[in-house]
This record gives C-alpha cells, sequence and structure tokens, in this order.
C-alpha cells in the first residue's frame, strides 16, 4: 500500500463483466483483466494501478486491511461483513435484495407470526439484524449454499437469502414473505487510503458517480 | 492445552518488541517533558460511571466490565482522556491552569481482534488542561506531528477539522435528534451513498444538503473551505472556519504545516470533543495512528468547567511501521574459573556504562567462543586467573 499505486481489489463472479466495464468507461486500463486468465494481480504502468482479483465476500477484508485502496463489491457482502470501510460510490448494477422467504403456506402471516421460527441463511449478521430490529426472536441456522433445501428438508421453517428475479425461489416452491433491503455494486475505500491518496481517489469516485448518472452502464 | 493459551486479542511481547516500545516511549517521553507535560497514571478500571459520563453512551459494547463485591459496575480504561479528566477535576482543581500533562499506558477494548486491532494495547498522550484558544490547539498539533517525526515516521499526515462546522450545519438542518446523530454517523464512515440517499428524502433546504453532502468529501488546503455554500450565512460556522484558518497559520510558524491538510470529514467517534478535531495516517498502515482534538466541556462533566485539549497516539499500531530496531547493542560476556575475579570485571566494565553478562555456567573458553559464534553484538573476556582455594565453585 505504501507505493504510489492505486490498488483496486474486484469481484470475481457476476460482477466482473459489469465491472470491467466501469473501469474502461472511467479510463482505467483492463486490457486482458479476466478472471480466467491464471493472473491474480494485474498492473499496468500509466495510470498506475493495480487490481487484484477476489472472491466477493474477501473484497472487504482487503481492503479494511489496507493491502487494497479500493474495492468493488455488493452492499449484499458489506452489510453482512460489517467491515470499517468508506463506501464513497454506488454503482448501480448487480441488483438484488434480501427477502425473507418460506413455503406458501406462510404467505401472508404478519411479521410477529416468524417469531420463533428457524431461519436458514448464508447471511446469519443480516438475518439477525433484521429479526431484532423487529423485536423477534429468530433462530438463525447458518449454512453455505443451497438455502431453498433447508426448508424442503424440514431443517427451518424460513430462509433469508439474495434474490434478483425471484426464479430460483419459485423453483423450489418457496415465496417472498418480506423484503429486508436491496443491494447494488459499491466502490468502498481504506480509511487512509482516502486521505493519503484522495488525489487519485477522488477524481475517480466522481468519474464514476457521472458514468453511473449518464447511464453509460445500463 | 489450555494452559498454554491467552485471552483472545492479547499479545506477549518478547524483548525484541519491548525494546521497540520502550525505545518510542522514551523518545515520546524526552519531547513531552521538553514541552512542560508531566507524567500521570490512573488507574487501570474505573466505575463504569465515570467512563460513561466522559465518551457518551455508544462505547459500552467495547467495554470489559467486572463487578467489585461492593456492588459496583467496574471497567477496564477504554481510553485515557476521561480518566484524565477525572483526576485533574478531583486533585487539581486549586492549582493554576493551564497543566500539562501526559501519559503511558495499557487500555481495553472489547473489539473484534485483527491486525492493528488489540484487546489490550498501549496508548501514549498529552492533555493541555485550561486552555482554550488556537495558540493552545497548535501546540497539541505540533506535538502530535513532532512525536510522529520524531518515531521515525517520515511520510505521515495530519488531518484537521473543527466540528463547530458540521454540528452547527446539523443544528440549522432543524432535523430531529435521531435523524442528526445518523447524518453524523453516515458523515464519519463516508458512508456516501446512504448519505445521499437519506439527504434526498429529507426536507431540508438545497444548500444545507449541498453543504452535508460535501463534508465528508472536502479535503485538502485552506481553500476547500471556501467550497462550503451555507457557511457565510452561518455565523458559529464561519467563526469555526475562521478558527480553522488561523490554527492552519499557526502550525506554519510552529514549522509543521508539510504535514497537515483540511479534512471535514474527521468528526472522531467520541461524543466528547467540542472543536479542533485531527487525525493522523502513515500510507504504510491501513489504520489511523493517531487522534485528538478540543474536548471544553468534558471537564465540567467531573465538577471543574476548564477548556482542553490533547491526542493519543497507538503504540502497537506505530510499532508495526516503525519496524524493528536494526542494531543491537554492543554487549561483553565475561567469563574465567576465578568467580571473584569474573564478577570484579564485569562489575568494573557495568560502572563504565557497558552491557555485561557473566558466564554463568562455568564454561570454559573455548565452549563460550562457540556459543558466541555468529553473534557479533557480544565481544567475549575471558579471565584465566585460576581460582583461589575456598572459594565458592560451580
Amino acid at each position: 500500500m505504501a507505493s504510489d499505486f492505486l490498488t483496486i481489489a474486484l469481484s470475481k463472479g457476476n460482477l466482473l463483466k459489469p465491472t470491467v466495464k466501469m473501469l474502461s468507461l472511467v479510463g482505467l486500463p483492463v486490457e486482458g483483466v479476466d478472471e480466467d486468465s491464471r493472473n491474480m494481480v494485474f498492473t499496468f504502468a500509466e495510470p498506475a494501478v493495480k487490481y487484484i482479483m477476489c472472491r466477493p465476500t474477501d473484497v472487504p477484508t482487503y481492503v479494511e486491511q489496507g493491502a487494497a485502496d479500493l474495492g468493488i463489491v455488493g452492499k449484499d457482502v458489506i452489510e453482512e461483513q460489517s467491515k470499517d470501510v468508506f463506501e464513497l460510490a454506488d454503482l448501480g448494477y448487480g441488483y438484488c435484495r434480501f427477502v425473507v422467504a418460506g413455503p406458501q403456506e406462510l404467505q401472508g402471516t404478519p411479521l410477529k407470526g416468524l417469531n420463533y421460527k428457524r431461519a436458514a441463511t448464508k447471511f446469519p449478521n443480516v438475518a439477525e439484524r433484521f429479526f431484532r430490529s423487529q423485536g423477534l426472536q429468530v433462530e438463525i441456522i447458518k449454512l453455505h449454499g443451497n438455502i431453498e433445501l433447508a426448508p424442503i428438508m424440514g431443517l427451518s421453517d424460513i430462509i433469508v437469502d439474495i434474490v434478483s428475479t425471484g426464479r430460483t425461489l419459485r423453483e423450489n416452491n418457496l415465496v417472498e414473505l418480506f423484503n429486508i433491503m436491496e443491494s447494488t455494486t459499491r466502490l468502498i475505500c481504506n480509511r487512509v487510503s482516502y486521505r493519503t491518496k484522495h488525489k487519485q481517489i477522488q477524481p475517480l469516485v466522481e468519474l464514476m458517480q457521472n458514468t453511473v448518472r449518464s447511464g453509460r452502464m445500463s | 492445552m489450555k494452559n498454554r493459551e491467552i485471552p483472545k486479542g492479547l499479545r506477549d511481547l518478547l524483548p525484541e518488541e519491548v525494546a521497540v516500545h520502550r525505545d518510542m516511549q522514551q523518545k515520546a517521553a524526552r519531547l513531552f517533558t521538553s514541552y512542560g507535560y508531566r507524567e500521570v497514571v490512573t488507574p487501570t478500571f474505573e466505575f463504569l460511571e465515570v467512563v460513561e459520563s466522559g465518551t457518551g453512551g455508544d462505547i459500552r459494547k467495547d467495554l470489559f466490565l467486572f463487578m467489585d463485591r461492593e456492588g459496583g459496575i467496574l471497567c477496564l480504561r477504554p481510553e485515557m482522556t476521561v480518566s484524565i479528566a477525572r483526576l485533574a477535576a478531583t486533585h487539581m482543581h486549586d492549582l493554576d491552569f493551564p497543566q500539562r500533562l501526559y501519559y503511558m499506558c495499557n487500555v481495553f477494548r472489547h473489539v473484534q481482534p485483527q491486525r492493528a486491532q488489540y484487546r489490550e494495547f498501549w496508548q501514549l498522550g498529552i492533555e493541555l488542561l485550561g486552555a482554550s484558544g488556537v495558540w493552545a490547539d497548535a501546540e497539541v498539533i505540533t506535538i502530535a506531528a513532532k512525536t510522529l517525526k520524531e518515531l521515525g515516521l517520515r511520510d505521515f499526515k495530519i488531518s484537521l477539522n473543527q466540528i463547530a462546522i458540521f454540528n452547527s450545519l446539523l443544528q440549522e438542518s432543524g432535523l430531529n435528534e435521531e435523524d442528526q446523530s445518523q447524518i453524523r454517523h453516515l458523515v464519519e464512515r463516508k458512508d456516501l451513498v446512504e448519505l445521499s440517499r437519506r439527504l434526498e428524502r429529507m426536507d431540508l433546504n438545497d444548500e444545507v444538503k449541498e453543504s452535508i453532502a460535501l463534508m465528508p468529501v472536502l479535503h485538502g488546503g485552506l481553500e476547500i473551505l471556501n467550497r462550503i455554500p451555507y457557511a457565510e450565512h452561518n455565523r458559529q460556522a464561519s467563526e469555526a472556519i475562521q478558527e480553522l484558518d488561523r490554527i492552519y497559520e499557526a502550525l506554519k510558524i510552529c514549522g509543521v504545516i508539510d504535514h497537515i491538510v483540511i479534512d471535514l470529514g474527521v468528526l472522531r467517534g467520541l461524543d466528547y470533543y467540542t472543536g479542533v478535531v485531527f487525525e493522523g495516517y502513515s500510507p504504510d498502515l491501513g489504520y489511523g495512528l493517531l487522534g485528538g482534538g478540543r474536548y471544553d466541556n468534558l471537564m465540567g462533566h467531573f465538577g471543574l468547567d476548564r477548556p482542553a485539549t490533547g491526542f493519543a497516539l497507538g503504540l502497537d499500531r506505530l510499532a508495526l511501521v516503525v519496524g524493528q530496531r536494526q542494531e543491537l547493542p554492543r554487549r561483553f560476556l565475561v567469563g574465567g574459573k576465578n568467580f571473584a575475579a569474573v564478577v570484579a570485571e564485569a562489575d568494573r566494565l557495568r560502572q563504565q556504562g557497558c552491557i555485561v553478562e557473566m558466564d554463568v555456567e562455568g564454561c570454559s573458553k573455548e565452549q563460550l567462543q562457540c556459543k558466541l559464534q555468529g553473534r557479533s553484538e557480544y565481544h567475549l573476556i575471558y579471565l584465566e586467573e585460576e581460582p583461589e582455594v575456598n572459594q565458592c565453585g560451580q
């Protein structure tokens, strides 16, 4: 981090393609930046920038600890991890929502009907905070994938998950019960980098905000 | 084996690490003393009431709490400023002010441990009690900068702000307390996304909105102070800006201006700050190194109404940046068969100020030479004298 390079942690997966597009629209070099490449670090001399390829869930960690100055990652990940990072811009793409979902019988249940239920989720912190803020006691069961399976197999009564179109829910006969929050991709920044590299970072933030406003990303 | 573990987030410091710490402490102490500051020590734990009345409510989740058998709720000190304000208010009320105090203490916070974040860590800092005004702030900020310099940092920055600029803006906004504290939190965390959403939904005049949105991103030299649209109409804000202006000029005179930037997003987490606040950073570490500011109401909580300002610096974080001291001090190893002669020679050298170890195992010259191989900081002295009869042997 001591270098003059601006180091940006990129999320692999769905977000990578639009992220690369965003970077090129704001005039940053993106030649060869691709997750199929075996490189995990991409270095460009002019302007001096370095990209590192991370799992989305690792991006906030790299940024919080200063191993990267900036990171591009979904709000869903940021919200789950509550890391101490600055959130500088909403990049607009990668839309999804956190929802509470359950089997069709639960459709129309009031919120308080969820009291003392069991909820399976990949996002225990988001789930816990939501239920608590509603004054509910819900047992959280942390799983690592295929959350929809939990209510089918009787492991949980409901689930907390992210959905974008809702197709996966429908295919598993689950319905959305409550909306927790919406999420899009964000530009995050290390607390110290924001100060020590302000001259490099602030113009970039403004360029990205303008790009989002101009609609060129869609 | 449980008996080999230590509680989460704590550390053992080994001799090399302690040497780095002590070296930094000595340099800082010399500097503080040269400005007239005197060291104080406060208890490791305080009553919860003391800590909370000073820092405001939000700190409890970060405290180590326990009870004494008289039913008092105790807490390991999470920082030193509140304790020193209490100490000064109770023991120094009949002294002349200003009083200049410094400390070097361990403090405790129940945080998630990670690099540069420990549950017990060392702070050193100063408090200038009973002095208001620009010169006092300039003294404290200058000492902060000089401390970082003295401890070997070159490339550091200190960000300055005057929180009355932001607070008066919030007051003028007419928002309720809940909204104000949320906005404050968002500016502090630089959550620009949520901030702009909240502001959009709020019923505020555009000038105030625009000014609030600018706060977290304004960063640079004095010129940025001209970019806050509403400040011209608000007396408190324009006074605060003038004060920042004067401090900036004073810091030029003090010779530390190269390290100073203005950053209107620096608000500091603690509720007790009332005026100029600042934070110090190095590009070599992703965490802040020092923080401080003016806290004119804190001592009043303890019954002695005095203005005050100060800063605290995290020694453990600084050690990560400054790194290990390279050269080991030279030392002697004195050996021989005659214990009395060894003791006498060792004492003679110590009196000259040398570091002297004695061979207490009765090794031969060859054995000692073998032990010291590759340890160039040692100089071996082997005394060939034979022991006298009746001398205590090995």
